[in-house]
């Protein structure tokens, strides 16, 4: 009689320690050891034994601990970056619409690409924070508090665009069903009105529902902070060496004030765990109703090109190809740079990621094959016109980027070598990520400019403040994600503890493989 | 002697001015101009007192302003000149301190007792055309200040039509660079800004003493006018002083054909075309554009349109065969089109009389034929089948005295007088063309006249010159060196409305009067008398009109009362009462009133059959038989081709409507590329970046901009240097050399804008054409802005729908039910639609209900749309030149703005309605058709744009308006986005309030920092750095006198708003009060015209209530040639367009393949997968609507078109 679960053995054989007998030390070469394929034998989500404490100890310590060297100058590299893009935003505002590269024909391009694809990539944050959460899949642990946090950050860069894009800035605000002194309302028949309401509501959803997963951390957070000043008395390192305020102090304060007087009392986990299910089940419906919602902007058009009924499911399975590129485009660095990261976005995380990354890219290949066959066998000519010239017009370019970026690169992952290896995911998933923007752009870009009458048709070229912008809220994006990795739990703790070996004690197992019992 | 003005009005304020001794002491010290010493005369270097005395006279104290002027015009001013304008009684006022006060009676249905703020007033007047004629217009005029040109309705010339320059006269008159003062070229000092009284003592001094020698040394170089207060002012100035030149002059004057048509009929004479259903049946042209930029232009348009229109399947329709060296609006309009370069025209036309004149059974007519029997030069390159086809239609019996054969510049004399002979020799003089005697001043031949004043000017036997009206130093022949001559002349007086390069190196440079502010009177080309009368005081007091100069300069010499415009007009037109030169009644005061009420004298307009006849077969033959045809030209010896674009010779260059007009064929703005065809071009080694023949629309989308490579033209020892871009459809060998565009000093609008191509043009040329020139590639590439960047209508034969008159004859009176219903109902098709995709397009059956129409053709019975009016427009494409009228037209009375060349080459022109230039055929080199297509916002029933505008700002109007609400839209820009017919033009910067040019704040630190760009003119001399860098709100504003021109009734439009065609929704407003004042229960058909419709020379355009069974807009919507374009989409158009019927001679066409299967494509003229038979090759129909290239896609987009209405089961439909 053993009460070692299942999963502490494996961990044990990983490390070379065999209490229980009958056990073989699992051989080095199965990668980080949780890449294992026996059916028998449970990976486990945390490598290194890791204790409680010790869960608590490191990722408290990405907060608590000096940022590490490269922080700094990468997060001012982001700011600066950040910082222009505002300034040209500053001055498309002023000058005028005409500062783009937009003509009579063609009346959107990077404006609405980089909102499409910054709202596409949001949504692979609540995918796995939602969706994996109801389906119990204990994985998303490791990543969801971070694909969350992205998610919000590329709904604020996304939610810039509509906000800038209109030619006169300063009255946005009639896009808001406000009552005003002209008793006029927006027009309800508007997909832009819908993506006002859409993004909106996602964006507050999926802030609420991270905040709310961090509450417990907040606390945890505060306590430390608060444990430390109580032991140093009034000692401890300052803000600044003349600022007599002690960084711990302010810990207390701002993570107090986060934690919303989280005490980690029973009826608190108790009302916690219902309100993250309930936020859950609100989330679902909202990962596949943004996206639809955005395509339409595309789809209740009628113009060739755009006005296809496969654009909503299209859209969804592309948001979540490059919600998940995203992820691991700024995972896979972060395990790299910060200690003990590994430990709990394992081989096998990435792995999964880039599963999915496959099946999603297939989706959209499918996709785009598909629209080829029905612009055939509608037999409209206006239609197959467009899509040959897709193809093989001016933006060919483009249209091959496209798909070799998203078609051809994720089927590097049909090989296992390939999905287990890092580097490998991270330059797909860097392909995926840059195919996700072309494609928006040959969808909006490449329809518009030779619609119905060729006496209209002309050519969309980038300006610097085009492009800029759009390299701005990369940068606004990186800001922010680096200020998340530095001053927010990275990961949910209590949630990680949770999916611990010792976290499930089976009191009664004597079998190794008693899975079953 | 006191010369204070005593005009409040004219005196701004206190000046500072400089006492004599100051003034005699600068003159002494700054004797130095460009660091030499300058000197009028021995007593000047040495300061002779004689001299000072000189000086004395010239500047007395207190007389002179030399200090320069605020140049800007303020509002205060302005007003100040409005309110008194108002305050002087009534409708009709002009003010003036000086002059006495005269009524004009306005043009109205009832006088108005006195103005009503905010309602317009419309007075007559007339528009002396630049190159001669003159069309009647209506001005508008809001509180005095004239806004919008249009045609006079009542006008025998204009019928309420008006073209392009016309509209676009109006800019003259706001120019904000005008002369505001006259302007005295201080021999010491430079250029001061004195006034009209510093002009008055020294002209005073300076033309007395021409009274003693009869005025010899004196000259008058003027404009080409044929008016009867100019010609009276030319007797005038001849009897005072009989020895003084006077030389009416025109920049680029039609000199071989008054030259031609003088040699056949003995006397200077014109030739006006009587166009018309009954007259015309075949016309000829021989590289003549009689359909734009000429002086009978308006008249022909609307003639030739009237022979072309068919309403009913029995309707005659004429036949125009056109041989040109590149297509023009006429080639567009074409049946039969021969490319042909110059030498190769002349040699065509020398076969067709050789073929025509002896089988006319007509002495004269075979002595002719004779005579230039010998005249030969090689055959290369004609057609000869087309040529005896032509012939052959000539002389059809039903044809004679219904042709017409016209001559264009690029042919020498003997062609014009050639095609006279032949036209009388047909029988057609008197009929379809006739010939008026040319007023006396516009008889003179303006090349031999400079010729000989500019070797005066250089002998020294001119000693004063008088300029009025024109600009020689810009566009006189090359060889004729007249700058050169010019600096020769001790005093040069010029007077111009405008800048003008002469002005500025002038002794004075006057202010000159713009026609709409002064008296005066012209001769249309078919004879019509017009006055003109001032709609508005000078804007800058003062300003003279040309006849007021020279009755100004005459009085000097014997000092009496100033002259004034009106009283010059009304004695001469007393004169000539009297003495029967003008049909006028006893009672002149009343005659005048009429007339100046009308804008033209009634019975001046002559007959067709008035006109002279009697052509001198003998001197015809002399003239043919002499003449040379030059071979035909090659790669190495090129043919060019001089003619106008829309800014005509130069003189329009400073108005911006003009410069961002499309070119017909290229559609190119604010250039002048020489223009070669693609295959020259390639030879050449200049074609445009991008270029090939597989992708001929490489060049507009493989540059960022389309590039135009640099090439040197070269005529003997004269070059030019310019831009080369290619013509589809231009005769190879042949370069088209615009004239008019490089002005040096004409203002910030076209200095620098194109090259200046005049110095090419010798005197010595026969005809604007000339032979044996090179091309070479130069170094260098330059930006060329279009509106249209793509040539083809790439597959898409629905967009414009053509077909041939055997079709329309045959299938015209055809209704078949239609398999689909849009409207769930059965269609009926006429021939309109079933050209297109509606029959073929599945069943569209909505589950929506519109609320407010229903998804049914008509409106539910309680709806609005049920109620009249219900507004819509028909566009008839048969007849529509492409002239451009319309856009203009919408322009002025929109308050369009202009965006410059680098902006309309981003594809961000304003225009509302523009005219879309398709090329068919397989071979860019040789199109088969070019055609035209207006589009405008088509005010869809189910608008697309309407939904999807978040903001609600783009709405459904109850008289089926698409309204735009400018202060509701924010600028998504989603509507233009959902547009199908991209009509939607968005405000990218602030186009309406900031110029589009010129200066802006932090010029001079922006352009030390940033490296010398094109700018938006291609021009080094202004914009040195890209205006769209420059933010909108550090842009100069547009200065006051420029908003003056804006419509009050429309918006100005601030950046970052949609705006499109709102069917002038402020006319259907001005109608509907007017309506309800009358107590009328309806506006009656035809009660207002929309803008363009009222444009529009050749009546294309027709816009009404279709819910009025009797509005000629319902009988156009439903005629069998309408259709809807993009119908199958169901957006349900209002505005809707006619299909182009073409007439060409089965004889012709039976000659050569192609042409074999287009007529045997008339037995079954509908494509398209549902009519079997002909599935893979069913799109080649008619010369309508190929792609040019063999399409390697095209063939199986058909066959899976054709597959997938099998599956549909299209295949059962009609």
């Amino acid at each position: 009689m053993s009460s070692i679960h299942p999963d502490q053995t494996t961990a044990q054989r990983l490390a070379g320690v065999v209490k229980t007998p009958g056990m073989q030390p699992i051989p080095p070469g199965s990668g980080d050891g949780t890449l294992i394929d026996t059916p028998g034998v449970r990976a486990p989500l945390v490598l290194n034994n890791r204790t409680f404490t010790e869960v608590t100890d490191i990722i408290c310590g990405y907060t608590e601990n000096a940022a590490p060297r490269w922080w700094l100058p990468m997060f001012g590299f982001a700011a600066t970056v950040a910082g222009i893009g505002g300034l040209f935003i500053l001055y498309l505002v002023i000058t005028g619409i005409g500062t783009w590269g937009l003509n009579n024909q063609v009346d959107w391009a990077w404006d609405i690409t980089n909102f499409v694809f910054w709202i596409g990539i949001g949504h692979a944050g609540t995918l796995i924070s939602a969706i994996l959460c109801l389906l119990k899949q204990k994985w998303r642990t490791a990543v969801n508090r971070a694909a969350e946090a992205m998610t919000i950050f590329a709904v604020i860069c996304a939610a810039t665009f509509p906000g800038i894009h209109i030619g006169r800035q300063w009255m946005a605000w009639f896009l808001f069903p406000i009552p005003n002194s002209n008793a006029i309302w927006p027009n309800f028949r508007s997909p832009l009105l819908w993506d006002v309401f859409a993004v909106s509501t996602y964006g507050t959803v999926s802030l609420l529902f991270w905040y709310m997963g961090m509450i417990p951390d907040f606390a945890t957070l505060r306590d430390r902070a608060d444990e430390r000043l109580r032991r140093l008395g009034q000692g401890g390192p300052t803000i600044l060496p003349f600022i007599p305020v002690r960084i711990d102090a302010v810990r207390v304060f701002a993570y107090g004030l986060l934690a919303m007087g989280w005490r980690n009392s029973g009826r608190h986990w108790h009302r916690y765990e219902a309100a993250y299910l309930i936020l859950a089940g609100i989330s679902t419906p909202l990962v596949l109703s943004v996206h639809s919602i955005v395509s339409f902007d595309f789809a209740t058009s009628i113009l060739p090109g755009w006005h296809t009924t496969i654009f909503p499911p299209y859209f969804v399975a592309g948001a979540i190809f490059g919600g998940f590129a995203m992820v691991l485009l700024l995972l896979i660095p972060s395990r790299e740079l910060f200690p003990n990261m590994k430990d709990f976005i394992t081989l096998r995380h990435l792995e999964n990621m880039a599963k999915i990354i496959l099946a999603t890219g297939m989706m959209v290949g499918f996709a785009y094959s598909m629209e080829f066959f029905i612009a055939w066998y509608g037999g409209n000519y206006y239609e197959v016109a467009v899509f040959i010239n897709r193809a093989f017009g001016p933006y060919w370019w483009a249209y091959w980027a496209m798909i070799s970026c998203n078609v051809l690169s994720p089927q590097v992952f049909w090989n296992k070598a390939m999905r287990q290896s890092p580097i490998v995911i991270f330059i797909v998933s860097f392909l995926v990520t840059i195919g996700m923007w072309f494609e928006r752009f040959v969808i909006i870009v490449s329809s518009l400019h030779r619609a119905f009458l060729p006496g209209e048709w002309h050519m969309f070229h980038p300006t610097a403040v085009d492009i800029m912008i759009f390299v701005g809220s990369c940068g606004v994006f990186l800001t922010l994600f680096l200020l998340f990795l530095r001053f927010l739990p990275v990961f949910a703790m209590a949630e990680l503890k949770a999916v611990l070996p010792q976290a499930s004690p089976h009191p009664h197992h004597d079998e190794p493989h008693g899975h079953g019992d | 002697m006191s010369n204070h003005d005593q005009c409040p009005s004219t005196l701004k304020g206190e000046k500072k001015r400089p006492g004599k001794a100051e003034l005699a002491a600068v003159a002494r010290s700054a004797g130095t101009v460009n660091g030499m010493n300058v000197w009028r005369s021995p007593e000047e270097m040495t300061d002779a007192p004689q001299f000072r005395d000189w000086l004395e006279r010239e500047f007395p104290a207190g007389a002179s302003e030399l200090e320069r002027r605020d140049t800007g015009e303020s509002r205060r001013d302005f007003l100040k000149i409005m309110g008194a304008s108002i305050a002087l009684a009534g409708a009709a006022t002009i003010p003036g301190c000086r002059r006495p006060e005269h009524k004009i009676l306005p043009y109205s249905r009832e006088v108005p007792e006195e103005i009503i703020p905010g309602k317009p007033l419309f007075y007559a007047t007339s528009f002396p055309r630049p190159d001669g004629g003159a069309e009647g217009l209506l001005i508008e005029t809001h509180e005095g200040r004239p806004t919008k040109i249009e045609g006079n309705p009542i006008h025998p010339t204009n019928r309420g039509r008006c073209t392009t320059w016309a509209l676009a006269s109006i800019l003259g008159l706001y120019d904000p660079e005008r002369p505001k003062d006259p302007i005295y070229n201080n021999p010491v000092k430079g250029k001061v800004t004195a006034s009209w009284a510093d002009f008055r003592t020294w002209a005073s001094t300076h033309f007395g003493k021409y009274s003693e020698n009869g005025g010899e040394g004196l000259a008058f170089l003027v404009s080409k006018q044929a008016g009867i207060a100019r010609d009276a002012a030319r007797d005038a100035i001849k009897r005072q002083w009989p020895n003084a030149r006077w030389v009416p002059y025109r920049g680029f004057d039609n000199e071989s054909a008054a030259a031609g048509l003088a040699m056949a009929f003995g006397r200077p004479v014109r030739e006006v075309f009587n166009f018309g259903k009954d007259t015309t049946r075949v016309v000829v042209s021989l590289d003549r554009d009689f359909l734009s930029h000429e002086p009978g232009e308006v008249i022909n348009a609307r003639g030739f349109s009237a022979s072309r229109q068919v309403i009913t399947t029995s309707d005659p329709m004429s036949r125009l065969y056109v041989i040109e060296t590149g297509f023009g609006v006429t080639g567009a309009q074409a049946d039969h089109r021969l490319r042909l370069s110059p030498s190769r025209v002349t040699a065509f036309a020398v076969g067709l009389a050789k073929f025509i004149l002896p089988k006319l059974g007509d002495a004269n007519g075979a002595t002719l034929a004779a005579a230039i029997d010998a005249v030969g030069g090689d055959d290369a390159g004609i057609d000869r089948g087309f040529l005896e086809e032509c012939a052959k239609d000539l002389l059809l019996p039903e044809n004679r005295g219904k042709s017409v054969i016209c001559v264009g510049q690029s042919q020498p004399a003997a062609v014009h007088a050639l095609a006279a002979a032949m036209n009388a020799a047909l029988g057609n003089i008197g009929n379809s063309v006739f010939y008026t005697d040319l007023p006396a001043d516009e008889a003179v031949s303006s090349r031999d006249g400079i010729r000989q004043l500019a070797a005066d000017m250089d002998a020294g036997r001119v000693t004063t010159l008088v300029v009025a009206g024109v600009n020689p130093v810009f566009d006189a022949p090359a060889d004729v060196n007249f700058l050169e001559a010019y600096g020769k002349v001790a005093a040069t007086i010029c007077l111009n409305a405008n800048l003008t390069e002469t002005a500025a190196i002038s002794t004075w440079s006057l202010p000159g009067a713009h026609y709409l502010e002064s008296w005066g009177d012209a001769r249309s080309v078919d004879g019509t008398l017009s006055p003109v009368q001032p709609m508005i005081a000078p804007l800058y007091a003062g300003a003279m009109s040309e006849i007021e100069l020279l009755a100004a300069i005459r009085q000097f010499a014997q000092p009496e009362s100033r002259v004034d415009g009106f009283e010059l007009v009304l004695d001469a037109w007393r004169a000539g009462v009297a003495s029967g030169a003008i049909p006028g009644s006893s009672n002149f005061d009343k005659f005048w009133r009429r007339a100046l009420h009308d804008g033209f004298v009634a019975g001046t307009t002559i007959a067709p059959s008035a006109g002279r006849t009697g052509v001198r077969f003998d001197e015809v033959a002399r003239a043919a038989a002499s003449l040379a045809i030059s071979a035909a030209p090659s790669a190495d010896k090129l043919d060019l081709v001089f003619r106008i674009g829309h800014i005509g010779d130069g003189g329009m260059a400073n108005y911006p409507w003009l410069q961002e007009l499309p070119e017909a064929g290229t559609r190119t703005v604010w250039d002048n590329p020489i223009l070669l065809s693609p295959k020259t071009a390639k030879a050449l080694g200049v074609t445009p970046e991008g270029y090939s023949d597989k992708k001929p629309e490489g060049v507009y989308t493989d540059p960022t901009y389309p590039t135009a490579r640099m090439a040197e033209i070269r005529v003997g020892e004269r070059l030019v240097k310019g831009p080369v871009w290619i013509l589809p459809g231009m005769a190879d060998d042949t370069a088209i050399l615009t004239v008019g565009y490089g002005r040096r000093n004409g203002g910030v609008v076209c200095d620098g804008v194109g090259f200046d191509v005049y110095p090419l043009l010798t005197s010595d040329m026969a005809a604007a054409s000339a032979a044996g020139a090179t091309l070479a590639k130069a170094a260098g590439t330059y930006m060329i802005a279009s509106t249209q960047n793509h040539w083809t209508m790439d597959n898409r034969e629905s967009i414009v729908r053509a077909v041939d008159l055997a079709v329309w004859k045959k299938y015209g009176d055809e209704i078949v039910p239609g398999g689909p219903s849009l409207y769930q109902e059965p269609e009926m098709l006429k021939l309109g639609e079933r050209l297109g995709e509606l029959a073929h397009t599945p069943p569209n059956d909505s589950i929506y209900k519109n609320p407010y129409n229903k998804s049914i053709r008509e409106a539910e019975p309680e709806s609005v749309f049920a109620k009249g009016p219900q507004w819509a427009m028909t566009i008839d494409q048969q007849v529509c030149t492409g002239c451009g009228a319309c856009t203009i037209a919408c322009q002025s009375e929109n308050n369009i703005p202009v965006v410059g060349k680098i902006e309309t080459a981003k594809g961000r022109e304003m225009t509302w309605i523009r005219v879309d230039r398709y090329f068919t055929g397989d071979d860019i080199n040789e199109p088969a058709a070019m055609l035209h297509q207006p589009v405008a916002c088509v005010h869809c029933e189910n608008a697309p744009c309407e939904t999807v505008c978040p903001v609600n700002a783009t709405v459904h109007g109850p008289e089926g308006l698409n309204y735009m609400t400018y202060n509701r839209c924010i600028g998504t820009r989603y509507c233009a986005n959902n547009c199908p017919y991209k009509v939607r033009r968005y405000n990218f910067f602030d186009y309406g309030v900031t110029k589009f040019n010129g200066p802006y704040y932090g010029k001079d630190i922006i352009e030390a920092v940033t490296p010398a760009r094109g700018g938006i003119t291609g021009s080094s001399t202004h914009n040195e750095v890209n205006p769209n860098l420059i933010p909108p709100r550090l842009r100069a504003k547009l200065e006051e006198i420029t908003r003056m021109r804006k419509n009050p009734d429309v918006t100005v439009r601030s950046r970052g708003v949609m705006e499109k065609c709102s069917y002038c929704v402020q006319r259907i407003n001005a109608a509907k009060i007017e309506t309800k004042l009358s107590k009328l229960d309806h506006i009656p058909d035809g009660y207002f015209e929309s803008a363009c419709q009222q444009a529009c020379p050749s009546n294309a355009i027709t816009f009404g209530d279709m819910l009025d069974p009797s509005s000629k807009v319902t009988a156009m919507r439903d005629h069998a040639r309408s259709y809807l374009l993009l119908g199958y989409l169901n957006t349900r158009p209002r505005t809707s367009h006619m299909v182009r019927v073409m007439n060409p001679n089965p004889a012709l066409l039976n000659l050569t393949a192609a042409g074999k299967a287009r007529v045997e494509s008339w037995a079954h003229p509908f494509h398209g997968g549902g009519h079997g038979g002909h599935e893979g090759d069913a799109h080649d129909r008619t010369g309508g609507g190929h792609a040019f290239r063999i399409d390697n896609t095209k063939k199986a987009q058909d066959k899976g078109y054709a597959m997938s209405l099998t599956v549909l089961g299209g295949g059962s439909m009609a």
